[in-house]
């Protein structure tokens, strides 16, 4: 084994960031679909030859962490079989794949004859086949209802495209513009195996092997470090899920026991309610990673994000549980579970890390619009980024942040223009503005939510809506007052007004309808009567919150507003 | 006898270079008076006007320059550290907040207390009004004048100082804007205002109102600086040309920098990348990649026959759309302070301990280690010999801050520690240049590489060989060579239209029409500029996409193919430049191809300093020898005694093999074991990778005789 470089260590790690970064913007502007290319809605990363993390770059942080699992299952299933020039695709959500749409693309690095690691980019398609376009079928019972499977394979070996597997993958799309973006994931792949070879090429696989190992023991000493500081204990937290798509009224508990001992802490999720009927299931990678990216927003950010970090967590979800549902069952919206998975996770820990947790965060309501523009005559598919954005939790010291939307992306995923928004549907944007007295009151408030109203351009339009938030808003913290609650209105020409249920599908919706919606904000945190009066002026004065919420949330006198 | 000066205002030092025909560029420096920087540059002039032979009063050395190009950071300044202008906004009604919001991005996902960046205007100061546009520009709801009057009201009552409007749509028609505009010069004369069709007449709303924000917000303080320096040359009797630099790496006259203040937010860097090509065109070459080190600071950009541009620039999280050069900048320079993070890994930077306190060496009261302490205790920089000695630096104090906040932590020696250092400071800047290069689809290998800046030329062997980059020229005025860049910039104005058309059915007498409009804008800027019509050009672009890609590639496009109306031909460049930056074009598919915006650059040619080349002098360098140094060579990873030479002393043709020293008063050369030194026909120190004395052929008395 090579000495360790404590300097070279540096330039290593230094070196995988930029090139997940690199695949990152290779992604960026090649791909076609918005939710790629103007969302970002897909991480890049770089694995060991036994598909352990090295780095990757989290634009959507949910998709993020089943991306090593799922290399190590390939490296273990094809193992003997793996060859220069190879590249495999996987999005099957039971050997470990997080959601049907998040499709990922894993090509094996070599120098000469030997195996040294994996590029991989998982992106979420437009379309994967299935009953409902986009993915997102409320009616779904099992996972044949919701996309086509796609267990681990090879698509190209030693350089040659399997042109019949990928027509037969194909054959089962609707639309053209996944193949291209898939290409552009191959694309990206590529880009990073480039990069890793010219590393080994200068320093040596025995250097590279030894100094990776460093990595993950100094990172896994950073994180062990960050978990000594929470006290040992058992610590419990719950979060709700509301309507399981098929039974109006129902209701879920997702429950979370935590036991931290020195170093080590464990994420038990055996009491959780059973996995529902319908599509509003998770699967254990997409639970595994929302634990996760909740943890690391509540220790040091500047932590590495490699295999190392993740050590010393460990998760247990029992399957036939909402957060990991057997075979077959429907489960596309199991990212979505994230929030009140988050929310358990907060509670729970709340008493112990005071400075550490946030109040709760707006759960996402989302919707999908399809048609037919009439001034182009072309199909469109526009999933509402700009109108599921929400606020976040206060915190102790800092207020939630404005119109970041869901937890499982804080902040990765971005409105659309609204002029590219008008180029690319019929539609005409009425109104996307704070929306004031959204944030829940606290000594720091929770960021603000938004209001969006457009009119709908398209005769026969269907609408999908997908989420939640619409019974239980974001709760607040240690005196901090709840926000308020999402919602989506329809309002028809003729004067009808139609309230979509948090999973519905809705056809037929007019040219003229007006869509109307809530993206609600985050918690408060702490007593409201001791937020600084001079901030709180200053947010009368630019409306995000009205006169009477500062009297009566805040205690404001008249005296003091006019101070 | 034309005499030229640029002059780079930064942050510790304002820069001069002076040129005339018949003399070779002459070099000052002043401090810098960030109070009001025109002082500062009324005290290099009088330096500058002693040192002539013989010595001039100012006043009778001002009358005799015929052009000053200026680099300003007043604009850049204002918006990092949040003093612009109180600014007002009329936006349409319901979209106030896009201003704020910034598409709810939240750059530092895991961070919690990452909060958003504070509007560029208040809120209670972004008046929605009512009036609307549909998407191709046809009016669906009349513009209420009354709103507008109101919101100028509380703009007036609020001491609003700019005011900026920008409507949904307005990309395709103005008309609304202009009304409002209207209203706001007849109701608040003397505010400043910015339009933003004026501005970025371009699709894409956040982008538009940003960037018309910025202009507003860094407008009024731009313009009082103007007033300082103009009023000031003028009082020194400077009767000739002023012209400011801009972000483009072109330059306007002030009285179009008052009006549109956003274009010289990248003023101060602006000057370098154009300056590489200068340096590199004696070994035929016309690219090169541009580094500029300072204190804080390093600068990376790229340049193929003129430095590359970007549309979707970003200062301080603000975005900002107006065409920029593409210069990278990351925290490494100097003052770079080596810190240990949590799980013991030593990193350089960003924090930074800038000129003052400064590094531990410079004794100003810093106690940690910056990369300028790592570079005294192995050898690069001579105590006695910085600034040209005008400055002595402590080496004690910079082998304690190493010892203490690096080497013993780490259980390393001081040498080793501060050799991990430099080595790591050295990496972040290779990363930085990949930035723009790989990422751009350009191949570092293929570029000379020009490092600046005074402390660059001491870590470039080191970055070059992280980037296997064979070739380094490094220009005898590489302190200095914003400055001497900005002396070589044309007048250049840039128009932009969106149009948005597939290529199938391009309605040519618009298009065509589109354009005569905005050369014709530009010839009337260039007439009062007063540049006669042979020295005007007019450069299209046409900014491309897939049909629905989201992100459009812009590329050049000769007059001519749209004269001709020749669509293929325009489609092979589209193919190609989308195939260069990211590896694929889909022209087999025979995918259809869309125009978002169309483009015109007007470009004034100005007169350049001329190229004067040395002769040739031998290759014998030893008379420049002064003396031997114990310095760390990284390739050993022990010291060694090198020879150190005075550069002033060298001339073209001498050659210096690596390891080696070369010192001037403002720059200190090291060059490694893996790399010689040749100067070039320009003065330049060519650094070459051992044994590929292919690539300095141009130093070479033989290949010269042969040529000529």
């Amino acid at each position: 084994m090579s000495k360790i470089d404590p300097i070279l260590l540096s330039v290593y790690a230094r070196t995988f960031k930029s090139i997940t970064d690199e695949m990152s913007i290779s992604m960026e502007q090649t791909t076609r679909s918005p939710i790629l290319c103007e969302a970002k809605d897909y991480v890049t990363g770089l694995y060991d030859a036994d598909g352990r993390m090295l780095e990757q770059t989290e634009n959507l942080p949910i998709l993020a962490f089943s991306l090593a699992p799922v290399c190590k299952h390939i490296r273990k299933l094809f193992d003997g079989e793996i060859y220069p020039g190879d590249v495999f695709f996987h999005n099957d959500v039971f050997s470990l794949g997080n959601q049907n749409n998040d499709v990922a693309v894993f090509k094996p690095v070599f120098v000469g004859e030997q195996l040294v690691g994996w590029t991989a980019v998982k992106g979420h398609q437009a379309d994967i086949g299935g009953n409902v376009a986009g993915g997102y079928n409320p009616n779904a019972v099992e996972v044949w209802q919701e996309a086509l499977r796609i267990p681990a394979v090879k698509i190209v070996e030693r350089g040659k495209l399997r042109r019949d597997v990928w027509n037969l993958i194909f054959a089962n799309v609707r639309l053209d513009i996944v193949q291209h973006d898939m290409k552009a994931e191959m694309g990206a792949c590529t880009v990073g195996e480039r990069r890793l070879v010219e590393l080994l090429n200068k320093y040596g696989v025995d250097s590279y092997e030894a100094h990776k190992q460093a990595l993950f023991d100094a990172t896994r000493k950073m994180m062990e470090a960050e978990i000594a500081k929470i006290p040992n204990g058992n610590y419990a937290g719950e979060g709700y899920v509301y309507f399981d798509g098929r039974h109006v009224g129902s209701k879920y508990t997702i429950r979370v026991d935590i036991e931290v001992q020195d170093r080590h802490i464990k994420f038990d999720y055996s009491r959780t309610d059973p996995q529902t009927n319908g599509f509003v299931n998770g699967t254990y990678t997409s639970s595994a990673s929302a634990t996760i990216l909740t943890l690391l927003q509540m220790v040091n950010p500047d932590i590495p994000h490699n295999e190392g970090m993740v050590q010393p967590i460990e998760i247990v979800i029992p399957e036939g549980t909402i957060l990991n549902a057997a075979y077959p069952k429907a489960t596309t919206f199991g990212n979505h579970l994230c929030p009140p998975n988050a929310d358990a996770i907060q509670r729970a820990l709340a008493p112990v890390m005071p400075d550490r947790v946030t109040a709760g965060w707006n759960n996402l309501l989302a919707s999908l619009t399809t048609g037919i523009d009439p001034g182009t005559n072309e199909k469109y598919v526009d999933i509402g980024f700009m109108g599921l954005k929400g606020g976040s939790g206060g915190m102790r010291g800092t207020d939630g942040y404005d119109h970041i939307g869901m937890i499982d992306a804080s902040g990765g995923v971005l409105d659309q223009d609204y002029e590219m928004f008008e180029q690319q549907t019929p539609h005409t944007l009425i109104r996307h503005e704070l929306l004031t007295d959204s944030a829940g009151a606290g000594e720091w408030r929770g960021g603000l939510g938004v209001e969006t109203v457009f009119e709908i351009g398209s005769d026969d339009t269907q609408l999908v809506t997908f989420g939640d938030g619409d019974f239980e808003p974001a709760f607040g913290l240690f005196g901090g007052k709840e926000a308020g609650l999402n919602f989506i209105r329809l309002n028809y020409p003729d004067g009808q007004t139609v309230v979509p249920k948090n999973k519905d599908l809705i056809t037929g919706v007019p040219k003229g309808t007006v869509y109307h919606q809530v993206a609600s904000g985050g918690g408060g945190y702490g007593n409201p009567k001791k937020r600084d009066r001079k901030l709180l002026r200053e947010e009368v004065r630019n409306g995000v919150i009205s006169k009477d919420a500062a009297m009566r949330d805040y205690g404001m006198t008249e005296a003091e507003l006019k101070a | 006898m034309a005499l030229k000066i640029g002059i780079d205002v930064g942050g510790t030092f304002t820069d001069f270079v002076v040129t005339r025909d018949d003399a070779e560029p002459a070099i000052y420096k002043s401090l810098s008076t960030p109070s009001d920087p025109s002082i500062a540059v009324v005290n290099g002039l009088t330096d500058i006007a002693a040192s002539m032979h013989p010595p001039l009063s100012l006043e009778a050395f001002a009358p005799t320059i015929d052009t000053i190009v200026h680099g300003t950071t007043v604009t850049t300044n204002a918006t990092l550290t949040g003093t612009g202008a109180k600014c007002g906004l009329l936006t349409t009604e319901g979209v106030r907040d896009a201003l704020e919001m910034r598409r709810g991005i939240r750059e530092e996902q895991y961070n919690n207390r990452y909060t958003n960046v504070k509007p560029l205007v208040p809120r209670y100061l972004r008046a929605g009004i009512k009036g609307r546009l549909d998407r191709n520009g046809r009016e669906t709801a009349p513009l209420d004048l009354d709103s507008v009057r109101k919101a100028i009201d509380l703009f007036r009552q609020e001491g609003v100082q700019a005011v900026s409007i920008c409507f949904m749509n307005s990309f395709a028609n103005p008309a609304h804007e202009q009304a409002a505009a209207e209203l706001v010069r007849a109701e608040m004369p003397g505010v400043y205002l910015s339009v933003s069709t004026d501005l970025l007449p371009s699709i894409r709303f956040y982008e538009r109102v940003s960037t018309t924000a910025l202009n507003s917000y860094v407008g009024p303080k731009l313009n009082h600086y103007l007033d300082q320096l103009v009023g000031r040359l003028k009082g020194i009797g400077f009767k000739g040309l002023l012209l400011i630099m801009q972000s483009n790496g072109g330059v306007i006259t002030p009285q179009l920098a008052r009006e549109k203040a956003a274009l010289t937010l990248l003023s101060g860097p602006a000057g370098g990348p154009g300056a590489g090509l200068f340096y590199v065109r004696p070994h035929g070459q016309n690219k090169c990649i541009t580094t500029d080190m300072g204190g804080t600071s390093f600068e990376a950009s790229v340049a193929v026959d003129a430095p590359m541009i970007k549309n979707d620039g970003e200062i301080a999280r603000h975005k900002i759309a107006l065409p920029m050069l593409d210069i990278h900048t990351i925290g490494a320079g100097g003052g770079s302070i080596g810190w240990l993070d949590e799980g013991g890994m030593l990193r350089m930077g960003p924090q930074s301990a800038g000129a003052d306190p400064g590094p531990a060496c410079y004794s100003k009261g810093g106690t940690l280690p910056a990369t300028t302490d790592a570079n005294v205790v192995l050898g690069y920089l001579d105590p006695g010999f910085f600034a040209g000695g005008k400055m002595q630096l402590d080496v004690a104090a910079a082998r304690q801050a190493i010892e203490e906040h690096i080497a013993k932590p780490m259980g390393l020696s001081v040498e080793e520690a501060a050799a991990g250092m430099y080595r790591v400071a050295c990496n972040n800047m290779a990363q930085g240049v990949r930035e723009v290069t790989i990422k751009r689809g350009f191949d570092p290998r293929e570029f000379p590489f020009i490092p600046a800046g005074g402390a660059g030329p001491i870590h470039s062997c080191l970055i070059c060989e992280e980037l296997e980059i064979p070739l380094q020229i490094v220009p005898r005025e590489s302190s200095v060579l914003c400055a001497f860049g900005m002396l070589m910039s044309e007048l250049k104005h840039d128009f932009v239209r969106t149009f948005v058309s597939r290529f199938e059915g391009i309605d040519w007498p618009q298009l065509k029409t589109i354009i005569d409009e905005m050369a014709a804008e530009g010839a009337r800027q260039l007439v009062e500029e007063r540049i006669p019509e042979a020295r005007r050009r007019y450069d299209v672009k046409l900014d491309c996409r897939y049909i629905k890609q989201y992100h459009e590639v812009s590329f050049l496009v000769p007059r001519e193919l749209i004269d001709r109306r020749d669509t293929a031909a325009i489609a092979r460049a589209f193919h190609a430049e989308h195939n260069r930056l990211y590896g694929y074009s889909l022209e087999q598919e025979n995918t259809p191809i869309e125009i978002i915006n169309v483009r015109v650059q007007a470009i004034g040619v100005t007169d350049k300093p001329a190229y004067r080349e040395e002769a040739w002098a031998g290759t014998d360098a030893a008379h420049a020898l002064k003396g031997q140094r114990a310095v760390y060579i990284p390739e050993t990873k022990a010291f060694k005694e090198i020879p150190v030479y005075d550069g002033h002393r060298l001339r073209f043709g001498n050659r210096v093999d690596g390891p080696a020293m070369i010192e001037q008063e403002t720059t200190a050369i090291f060059v490694s074991a893996s790399y010689d030194c040749a100067v070039d026909a320009l003065g330049s120190f060519v650094l070459f990778q051992k044994g590929r004395e292919d690539l300095v052929q141009s130093c070479v008395k033989e290949t010269k005789e042969t040529v000529s």
